[in-house]
């Protein structure tokens, strides 16, 4: 469903070129739950930004829906993803001005989706996310593990192809950053969406049913985990 | 556009200290722009009618010889068919009021006057019946009485009298030369003293009758000029030539020249004048922008990452742009529009209650023909332009800082610190 192959990015900071990714492929079929972990600098950010096509690779393909977006405009990227690609923030990126129930519908307006759709799958996926009741808080209302919930809701309104997610639970402390996971992995098992997170977190890790190790730009292990948690 | 529209009034509704400070600054501007507008329009309306209430009238009839040496105020180039010229005149229904206009030396001597003393002035030789159907002195007399026909009084501007230190009752000799340039001495007594709008007569202005000049000047009923009112003084060129048209061969002698003409140096300094207070205007426009643009860039500065993610979530820079700049659109409406109320505010203020200037129009020629107190005027069209010139503003200056915003990497907008 989503493919990288030999794909390769690199900084140039003044005189000095960061390697961010050196080669990297694999391939994410469709209902995986799967984390990419590395230390800081690893490249784990670079590459969740390329497969959201946030970003353009300096060499190698990215292959979306068996489509490679290299050559697409910034126009037809944006497009892309808005129609297929969720994200979930490290700093949950709410608008601050909009209630939870906008900042979910938010993203489906985007879609021409009919108005009286919007409204009631914005409210079945909240209740879903467990935040019945506080459909009409602003974000500055909730904690921080709630406001995470509603990014999960915006990223996950629109059934999208994928969701990503760079280190989601990073800026919450362990207890509630397990809480988000359980609701991924939830919202994985029953809508069958795909999801890839980022971390360097081993409780995180441990929920993952596959895990990619980055190191220097480069995957080190490749692996399944049967015994993921949740 | 619904969504955006409703996004944009979310955020200037809770940003509400952002949005009341930015709107107050283009407010500021606006108001008192409306305020500068509604005073230079006051006094440029002003001055014009007090140019022609006081000075010029609507239009001027004189010989035709007249106008090349106006500046000796010549005697010998007189009207003396004058009866006929105003039977014409009146048969045509167009006010008229004859009058000889002279130079002469004004000489006072110590006891009454502080000091003895002589002053070069323009005297006015004036028909007391008539003149108050044309020009406006009979209101202006601050202190004793106007004029009455065959009298030997004199009536003197009030800056003058100040000057001289004359008071009513005072004499007042006038040493001047008879049409056929003979000298003579007119001996007068003051019987008021004059204060009008306009500076120019107050500074240095004399009238006298009519009659009473014709004998000592031997003017044998010719007189220099016949002003003349009309009933729309901006079509003073076409009723001038329909005037002429009327008087037939009474023509042949003179000519008309519009208050238009008659005061070309005033017209080209107001329009001047016009050009610098545009500059003037823009001055207060641009500490307008400099206030709001600066709250605009940090407002869209703060929000880069918000724009950022907007980006990511798959809206076009386009959108994100009109968002931004919808918001931007909406202090401008709010702000213009308290500008707008802050300046009738100001306006209602300087139209009712003016601004009193006379300590400095008296110091200063400024070529203004308005003294005293200066009032504004309502100006609706300024208002308008004023709306729409805030919006751009604000709008304008959130499109540089939403500009750079769309123009940094979604990557780097989002980037954790
Ligand atoms: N915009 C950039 N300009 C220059 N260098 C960059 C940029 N983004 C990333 N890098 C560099 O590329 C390398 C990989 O960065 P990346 O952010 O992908 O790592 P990461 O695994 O996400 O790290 P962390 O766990 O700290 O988030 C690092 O050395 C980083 O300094
Ligand atoms: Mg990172």
């Amino acid at each position: 469903m989503i493919q990288a192959v030999d794909v390769k990015k690199s900084y140039q900071t003044g005189e000095t070129e960061v390697k961010a990714l050196q080669g990297v492929s694999f391939s994410i079929e469709k209902g995986e739950f799967m984390s990419i972990a590395g230390p800081s600098g690893s490249g784990k950010t670079t590459l969740l930004n390329l497969i959201g096509c946030l970003d353009k690779a300096d060499s190698g393909k990215i292959l979306i829906d068996s489509e490679t977006i290299h050559d697409q405009s910034k126009k037809e990227l944006a497009l892309l993803r808005r129609e297929k690609i969720g994200f979930i923030f490290q700093s949950f990126n709410l608008i601050p001005v909009l209630t939870a129930f906008e900042n979910v519908s938010f993203a489906l307006s985007l879609l021409n989706v009919p108005e009286k759709e919007i409204e009631e799958r914005t409210l079945i996926l909240l209740e879903e996310v467990g935040l019945k009741g506080m459909e009409y808080r602003l974000p500055n209302q909730l904690s921080g593990g709630q406001q995470q919930r509603v990014a999960v809701a915006r990223a996950l309104i629109k059934n999208p192809l994928i969701v990503l997610a760079d280190e989601p639970t990073a800026n919450l402390d362990s207890k509630t950053g397990e809480d988000i996971l359980k609701l991924m992995k939830a919202m994985n098992t029953k809508h069958n969406t795909t999801f890839v997170f980022s971390t360097h977190d081993q409780m995180v890790m441990d929920y993952a049913d596959r895990l990619i190790h980055l190191h220097d730009g480069q995957i080190q292990s490749d692996e399944l985990n049967p015994a993921a948690k949740g | 556009m619904k969504f955006l529209i409703h996004f944009a009034w979310k955020n200037l509704s809770r940003y509400r200290k952002r949005t009341v400070i930015t709107s107050l600054a283009l407010a500021f501007g606006i108001g008192l722009y409306i305020f500068t507008d509604s005073m230079l329009v006051g006094i440029a309306e002003e001055s014009e009618r007090n140019l022609i209430w006081y000075e010029t009238s609507s239009a001027r009839i004189m010989d035709k010889e007249y106008w090349q040496e106006k500046d000796n105020l010549p005697l010998k180039y007189a009207i003396d068919n004058k009866e006929q010229v105003l039977d014409t005149l009146k048969a045509a229904g167009i006010k008229a009021a004859p009058r000889t206009v002279f130079a002469g030396e004004v000489i006072v001597y110590k006891d009454p006057y502080p000091e003895d003393g002589s002053i070069y002035s323009k005297i006015f030789a004036i028909d007391p019946l008539k003149d108050s159907d044309v020009f406006r002195f009979k209101d202006a007399i601050v202190k004793g009485r106007y004029l009455k026909p065959g009298e030997n009084g004199v009536l003197i501007g009030s800056w003058l009298a100040e000057d001289i230190g004359a008071d009513v009752g005072f004499p007042l000799s006038i040493t001047t030369r008879t049409r056929d340039g003979y000298m003579q001495v007119i001996d007068t007594t003051i019987v008021g003293i004059i204060n009008c709008p306009n500076p120019y007569i107050n500074r240095a202005s004399l009238f006298i009758p009519l009659d009473t000049a014709d004998s000592y000047l031997d003017m044998r009923g010719g007189v220099t000029e016949i002003d003349m009112k009309y009933s729309n003084f901006r079509k003073a060129a076409s009723i001038s030539s329909e005037v002429l048209e009327k008087l037939g061969p009474l023509a042949e002698r003179v000519e008309i020249k519009t208050w238009e003409e008659l005061a070309a140096d005033f017209i080209a300094l107001a329009e001047m004048k016009s050009k610098s207070s545009g500059i003037f205007l823009l001055l207060i426009f641009v500490i307008a922008i400099v206030g709001v643009s600066n709250t605009m860039l940090m407002a869209v500065f703060e929000r880069e990452r918000e724009l950022g993610m907007m980006r990511a979530m798959g809206m076009e820079d386009k959108q994100v742009r009109r968002a931004f700049l919808l918001e931007a659109a909406g202090i401008g409406i709010i702000g213009s529009l308290a500008g707008i109320l802050f300046g009738i505010l100001l306006d209602f203020l300087i139209i009712h209650w003016g601004i009193d200037y006379t300590s400095i129009l008296r110091k200063a020629d400024m070529g203004y023909r308005v003294s005293g107190v200066l009032y504004g005027t309502w100006n609706p069209s300024a208002m308008i332009k004023a709306f729409f010139i805030g919006i751009f503003l604000a709008v304008a200056s959130a499109w540089i800082p939403v500009k750079r915003g769309l123009k940094m990497e979604i990557t780097d907008t989002l980037r954790n610190v």
